[in-house]
Formats: structure tokens, sequence, C-alpha cells
């Protein structure tokens, strides 16, 4: 009966109303200003259902930002120049009922009646400071990367060994490109 | 260079400590992966790493019982001692592990299963629902009051002007107990604002939601939770436009939450998620525990699986080595040894077997040196035997040859030694000697006398041989007899020996006793001749003169037989020198060369011949002697001839030299042949009959022999063998000093 058990554990997509999800870097630019250079991005977060179901049962979510600066050589791997991590968890509140963004970096926070425009606010990304212009030499050519991702070490221990096998809860977009200008 | 024993230990530390530490990395392991379905965040970072460390774990554990099963076929497969213990232990010992952990498997499914359901209870599931329930109405009043003052406030704000509007926002915020109170124009622009907060310049902009709310012409109402169990509520109206066109507005409030009833609030949210995310993680952890309990019980099989092949190896090896041991010392080596394994019975098994090997090596080594000894001494026998001038032969009960010696060969004339295994029936064919001998000895088995002893007499070409024999039963098995050995002495010679002794105290006698009343005979027969016979008186003159002439005659002729006698029994001292025998034999005969007979003498001599140690005057006198028999046995033969030959005999070994005398006469009587050699044996008219009497003796006492037979062609002949060397002086001395003996004792 436990083996059975463990099985139908195991086995991923196996119920009928298992929605995969998504998450995708839309667009990202960066602008300089100041002497930094300032990021733009459109992030599309579509939760899978057990993710979806996990933050509805009260568990928090970490969302990841991950961006990354690289240099590029001729005829030579790049170089990572710099890289970036900002976090954002998502957490329901059942009380209120309403979803709660708190900005990991910041600890800034902002509540929302639907997942809808907490994911919404999640996506739009603007303004913010990637690199000092100064760091980057001028003469070289510099790219900028970006994804996001669902954290898999914040959720808890439970679900971190199913989540290691699950695919709803491998939740991660590809790098997104983009050319950092000197302007 | 380290001793072999010392690497292997080495080797062994380090392969135990190489698996103890593995084996403790792995149960950390599995303590961090249980630990983990504790919810530890600290944990599951490592989590990974775990489950490889976990992989490895098993992995290395199917490669390590794949090893073992592999080498457990192949040993069985060719039979390998002890390969079918080894199979049986380990599939004894993997049921015995395999089926209680098993059901404490299963047991502790069920149990975790059923735990982990019985936390969650409707009636407590309900009771915080409806707790949260009772605190959200609690709330919605509020939130309600408080929408419901915001909207009092539509009125008066519309009635103010735009400069009033600030100081009179501050006025509206205190009576209705707000925090914050704003007027937005579009687009958010900030028109007018009252806070508690005296140094928050900027107030809280509405979010996009209430924006889009109030756009569709409701008012916005919504409770913020601000963590530390702290809330707001934010309401919003819009503000009924003065004129038609004018800027939209809106009215935006923020209210605190009574502190004991946002804490009681936030304390049930707490329970309540708390239950919920429980609830929701219910299936997780269960799968979770069952995962690392199905991992444990991987490792627990896994670990008895390879324990039972170890355990299996540590059990058979010392029996296997028994196994080895004793085929070996089946095929007869008694050298092996076995390692002790422990001081338990197997370790006093192969103590056992240890002992029993070495006391094996060493009765087998006595066996093999008693072995040893018989064989030297049979090969002692042998050489006795073969040295021995006695015949010796033992026959099987059915006659047929076990062993015989050399001298029997040379008595019988057959050479029986390789003849081993035949019949003697068989073998003494043809053979008058053996067969005289075998009829005697049958004529004994066959009236039962297994036991006699009898001098018997063989006649053969050569001449009678005189055998003193005796036979006796060999034990054998049971009432059977084991076969007879026949004893015999060729006693020929020593007959000869004493019959010579005989002779010549005869002669010795005779010579002194008879020669000493001869010479008074002798004077007396002659006085008497001389005063009767010249004078002629009396008329018996005549008869005296007869008579002592006849004595007178037959006292010389007394004389002369006693002077042979005496020549017989004398020996003067012998005298060795080199010799040749050729030229010795050609000087004799030369004197016979010039006889008034017509005789032809012949010389046939062996150039390589060596020169002989012999006494030349006795050797002279023996080819006188003989020529001078052949010689009287040729009176009346018509073309007389003597044949005188030399021969160098058997050069290889002790060398001999042999001389043949042949005559062409009527050679020896049938009956006297066997006596040539004795006194007085003679078949001539003529003669002492002590000429090859003293033949005989000479050349005995030069260590020869002397034989006598009828030649095939007729005629006599006399062949003498004498050594080259050494044994005539040692013969001579002998008979020398017992001359002696004699001489003393008369």
């Amino acid at each position: 009966m436990g083996l059975t058990t463990l099985l139908l554990a195991l086995s991923t997509g196996a119920l009928a109303q298992d929605r995969p999800g998504r998450f995708e870097v839309r667009s990202a630019s960066s602008t300089l200003r100041d002497g930094v250079h300032f990021l733009e991005a459109r992030v599309e977060y579509r939760l899978s259902s057990e993710a979806r179901q996990a933050l509805d049962a009260g568990v928090p979510l970490t969302i990841e930002l991950e961006m990354m600066v690289i240099r590029h050589r001729r005829f030579w791997p790049d170089v990572e120049v710099a890289t970036l991590r900002q976090g954002y968890r998502l957490e329901y509140h059942a009380l209120s009922q309403r979803y709660i963004v708190i900005n990991l970096n910041s600890g800034e926070q902002s509540t929302f009646a639907t997942l809808f425009s907490a994911l919404n606010f999640l996506g739009r990304i603007s303004d913010l400071p990637v690199i000092d212009a100064a760091l980057l030499e001028p003469g070289n050519r510099y790219d900028g990367r970006i994804r996001a991702l669902l954290s898999k070490e914040d959720i808890p221990g439970p679900l971190q060994l199913i989540a290691f096998w699950r695919k709803g809860w491998t939740l991660e977009s590809e790098w997104f490109r983009w050319r950092i200008v000197d302007k | 260079m380290v001793p072999m024993a010392d690497r292997r230990q080495v080797k062994r530390l380090i392969y135990t400590a190489v698996m103890l530490a593995g084996a403790v990395l792995w149960l950390a392991a599995l303590l961090l992966l249980s630990q983990t379905a504790q919810n530890s965040a600290d944990f599951a970072r490592l989590q990974s790493a775990i489950l490889a460390v976990n992989a490895a774990g098993v992995f290395v554990l199917l490669l390590l019982i794949g090893g073992n099963l592999v080498r457990l076929i192949r040993d069985y497969r060719r039979q390998v001692p002890g390969s079918r213990l080894k199979a049986r232990m380990v599939t004894m010992l993997v049921a015995l592990s395999v089926l209680p952990l098993v059901l404490v498997y299963l047991f502790a499914v069920q149990f975790i299963n059923r735990g982990i359901d019985s936390w969650f209870n409707v009636d407590v599931e309900q009771g915080l629902s409806n707790a949260l329930s009772l605190s959200q109405t609690a709330l919605a009043i509020q939130m309600r009051e408080h929408l419901e003052r915001t909207q009092a406030m539509n009125e008066q704000v519309n009635r103010l002007r735009a400069v009033d509007l600030i100081p009179a926002l501050g006025e509206l915020r205190r009576e209705s107990g707000a925090r914050e109170l704003s007027v937005f124009g579009a687009n958010s622009q900030i028109l007018a604002t009252s806070s508690e907060n005296p140094t928050a310049a900027v107030p809280d902009y509405p979010s996009e939601e209430l924006i889009f709310q109030l756009r569709q012409g409701r008012p916005f109402v919504a409770l913020e939770p601000l963590g530390r169990a702290q809330f707001q509520i934010r309401t919003a109206i819009n503000l009924a436009s003065r004129s038609p066109g004018a800027e939209p507005r809106v009215l935006q409030g923020i209210f605190g939450v009574d502190q004991q009833l946002s804490g009681l609030a936030e304390r049930v949210q707490a329970s309540y998620n708390q239950y919920a995310e429980l609830a929701f993680l219910r299936n997780a952890l269960k799968t979770s525990f069952t995962l690392t309990l199905s991992l444990v019980l991987l490792l627990a099989l896994l670990l008895a699986v390879y324990g039972a092949f170890f355990t299996a190896r540590r059990l058979v090896s010392p029996i296997q080595q028994l196994v080895a041991g004793t085929r070996a010392v089946a095929k007869g080596d008694f050298d092996t040894r076995l390692p002790m394994p422990a001081r338990d019975e197997i370790g006093f098994l192969v103590n056992s077997f240890n002992d029993m090997t070495k006391r094996l090596a060493k009765a087998h080594q006595e066996a093999r040196r008693s072995q040893a000894q018989v064989e030297s001494e049979r090969a002692n026998l042998a050489v006795i035997l073969a040295r021995l001038s006695t015949g010796v032969v033992a026959l099987e009960s059915d006659l047929s040859i076990r062993t015989a010696n050399q001298a029997a060969g040379a008595i019988l004339g057959v050479d029986l030694t390789n003849q081993v295994g035949e019949s003697l029936v068989a073998v003494a064919r043809d053979k008058p000697l053996l067969e005289q001998f075998l009829a005697i000895s049958q004529g004994h088995l066959e009236r039962g006398e297994s036991e006699w002893r009898e001098q018997i007499v063989l006649r053969g070409e050569v001449g009678r041989r005189v055998l003193m024999c005796a036979c006796t039963v060999l034990p054998g098995e049971g009432d059977e007899t084991g076969g007879y050995v026949v004893v015999f002495d060729d006693i020929t010679a020593l007959l000869q020996a004493q019959r010579d002794a005989a002779w010549g105290e005869v002669a010795r006698r005779l010579a002194h006793e008879i020669k000493n009343p001869l010479t008074p005979i002798q004077l007396s027969a002659e006085r008497l001749r001389r005063k009767f016979v010249p004078s002629g008186e009396h008329a018996d003159d005549a008869l005296v003169d007869r008579a002592t002439h006849t004595i007178i005659q037959q006292v010389e002729a007394m004389k002369d037989m006693v002077n042979a006698f005496s020549e017989y029994a004398r020996a003067p001292d012998i005298q060795i020198s080199s010799v040749d025998l050729n030229q010795l034999i050609s000087e004799v005969a030369e004197l016979y060369r010039h006889q008034q007979r017509p005789l032809s003498l012949n010389l046939s001599l062996d150039s390589a011949l060596p020169v002989v140690q012999v006494d030349v005057g006795r050797m002279r006198q023996v080819l006188h002697n003989l020529i001078r028999n052949a010689l009287e046995a040729l009176e009346g033969v018509s073309e007389p001839r003597i044949d005188i030959a030399t021969r160098y005999a058997s050069p290889n070994e002790d060398g001999l030299a042999e001389i043949r005398v042949a005559d062409n006469g009527p050679g020896f009587q049938a009956e006297i042949v066997e006596q040539a050699f004795d006194p007085y044996v003679t078949s001539k008219a003529k003669g002492t009959g002590l000429g090859l009497a003293i033949v005989k003796k000479l050349v005995e006492e030069h260590g020869g022999t002397i034989q006598a037979r009828n030649a095939e062609r007729g005629g006599a002949e006399i062949s003498i063998l004498l050594p080259v060397e050494g044994r005539a002086s040692a013969t001579a001395t002998i008979i020398q000093s017992a001359r002696e003996n004699r001489r003393e004792r008369a």
C-alpha cells in the first residue's frame, strides 16, 4: 500500500486538472541614467496548478530574478562581470484574502486582491539598477542576461523532496539577453 | 621490503577504514534525509548531495553484490568446493533478513500514513475555519463602518473649495479617526492629504486595482496586512463631481485596526495558515517519509545481502580450505597446513586437520624410511646372495622361480637369474644337471617332505658334481605354503680336497713307514746273495740267486714307488716369479721332439697371454707330467699326436691363463674320468698312478683349477686354468702353512 502511494506521488502530471506553469521573460533592456544602468523588463509568470495549490494553502513562494552582466571576448569564452539576484516572496493571506508580495531585498510589501494582479505586479520590473557604468570598460561589448525562477530552496522540506522530481515545481524561464549600450 | 602478511594486513585495514567511512557517510546522509522531511531549510540545500551520497552508496553496494553474485555463480558452475554451501548460506541469510525487513517496512509505512492522517481532524479544521470566518466578520464590520464614514465625508469634502480642502481634511481625519485621509485627482495626483504621522510627506498612493474598482463605480474597501500582526483598512470613494466635466476626484482613507482585535485575528490567521499548510503538505509528508523509509529499506536490504555474502564467505572459506586440504592429502601431499581462522569450532576442526596431516606426514615418512631400510636390506641380501658361493633358489609353490643367485646358476649350469618368474620345470628342459636336481627335489616334495636335507650327486658332461642340498618351506598366508627355498653347496671340490689330503697322509706314512724297512731288506738280500751265489756249492744256489734277485728287484721297485709317494707328499717352498708360460711350454715341448718314436707335437700359443705369477719349477713339472702322461697313453697308437694350446681367458675380469693338453689316445675310461686326478687311478699299464694327482696338487697350489674330459673327436683332454696374478701366492701360502703345521705335528 505504501509503495502504491509512493508511486502515485512520484508519477508526474498524472492528475487531469494539472496545468503546467510557465515563466518567461518577454522583454528586457537597460538605460543609462546618472552613471547607472537601469533595467526595464517584462516577465510573464504563470504558476502551475501545484504551485498555485500550495500558495492557496498558505505556502509562501519565493520567486527570484537572476541577472548577469557579461563581457564579450573574441575567441574566448565570455566573462561574468556581475551577478545580481532579486528575490520576491509571494504569499496568500487567508484573513484578508489578499496576496502579498514582499521584495526580499528592500522589504517593501504590496497586497493584491487577486493572484493575477500580484503576478502582474511582479512581472513589471522597472528602474532596477543593474550595474554602475564605471565598472564597464569602454570599448568592450557587454550583454545583460536575465531569467526568472521559482526557488526550491525556500519551500517546506517535505515538498522539496517531491519538488526534486515534479515538473510543476520546476519553474524557470530561459535566459533573456540584451545588449548593454553606453548611452 | 614489507612482508606479505603485513602488506595484506595494511590492505585489510585500509579497506575496513574506507568501508567504515562510507557507512558513516551514508548513515549521516540518511539522517539528513529524514531531517529534510521535518521542514528544515538548512538541510534542504544539502538535499542533492544527500541524494547523491545515497545513490552512490546504493550503486557501490549493488556493484559489490553483483561482483559477489557473479563469482558465486561461476564457482557454482565450476563446482568449486564450498560453493554449494556458500550458495545455500547466502540464500538462507538473505531470506532470513529480507522477510523481517519487508515486514517492518510495510508496518512502518502503514503507521506513518495512519499517523499523519490522524493529525488532521475534521473538527479542528472546521473550528479553525470558523475562527477565521469570525475574525473576518469582525473585521468586515469595522471595514463597513469605515467605508460608511468615508462615504459620509463625501458631502463635506464636496462642499469645500480647493483652498479649504487641506485644513478641512485634517479636521475630517481627526473626526473620523482615520490615520490618513487624501484626495487624489486624475492620474493619482495628490490634491490634499492629512496624516496622523506628521513626518509622512507623501501619502499612500492608491493602487491600480483601487482605481480600477472606483472607475467601475464601486467604492473600495480592503483590509491590508502590514506584518507583525498589524492591519490597516483602506477605503476609497469617487467624490461626487461639482460640475459636469470637472476633474474626477478620489477620497482615500486609511484606518487602523484595533490592536487587540488585530492581534487575535493575526493569531487565528497564523494557526489557520499553519494548519492549512500542514494539510496541504500531508501527501508530500507521506511521500517523503515513505521515500526515506524505502531508501533505508533498500540500504538495509542491500547491506543484508552483502552481509550475507560476506558472512558466507567468512564461514565457508575455512571449510573450502579444509576441502582443498583434504583433497591434497588424498592425493598424497601430507605437507598441507591450513591457516587458523579463529578460535571457534571451525578453528578447532582446522587445528585437528593440521594435527592429522602432521601425524600422517610423520607416519608416511616413517613408512618410507622403513621401506628404504627394507630395500637396502634386500639390496644387501641380494649382494650377499650374489657373492655367496652357495646356490640359493627360492621357488613359488607351483615351482616357478622367485629368486636365484648367480652361484645357483653356476652350480647347476643354467643362468637362473634371468629366468625369474618362469617355471623351473620348463627351464630344466635339456639342462641335464638341473633336470636331475629338479627330479630329486620333486621326489621329496611329492612325498610330502617339504623340509629335507640330502647330499646329491649330479652327472654331467663335465663330470660329476656332489651337492649338499637343503630345502625348507617359506611361510605363506594361512595354511598354504609360500614356496620353498633350496640351498645347495657344490662340495665336489671339498670332497676332492679331503681325498687329496687323505692320500697325502697315506703317501707320507708310506714313505716313512715303508721306506725304512726296505733298506735292511735289500741289504739282507744282497748279503745272502754275496754269500751263497758265487760259490755254487749248494744245489739250491740257483734258487737263492733267483729269490734274492726277485727280492732286491722288488725292493728297488718298492723304493721307487715310495720315492714317488714321498715326491707326492713332499712339497718344497713355493717361489713365485713372473713367467712367460708360452716360452716355458715351448722349452718343455722341445725336449720331447727328439724322441725316437714319430710324434706330432703341435703348439698353439696365444700371444696375448700376459706374464703369469707362478713357481717356474712346479709349472715345469706340471708340463712334464702332462706330456709324459700323454705319451704313456699314446703307446701303441699308430699316429700319435699331442696338442698343447694356451689362451688368455676372460681378459676383462680377473685374468685367467688356460693351458690345454690333448692327445689322440684312447681317452679316459668313462667310469674313472671323474677320479682321474686321484692317486692310483690309471688306465695305463705303466706309471705310478701319481702323475695327474701331482699335477692337480701343483695347479691348486697356484689357485688354479684342472679338468679332465674326453674330447669329442677322441682322446683325452686336460685343461688348466691359472690366475694371472695375486691368488697364486695367497693360496700357496695357505697350503704351505698347513703343511708346516702337519710337519710339526708329525
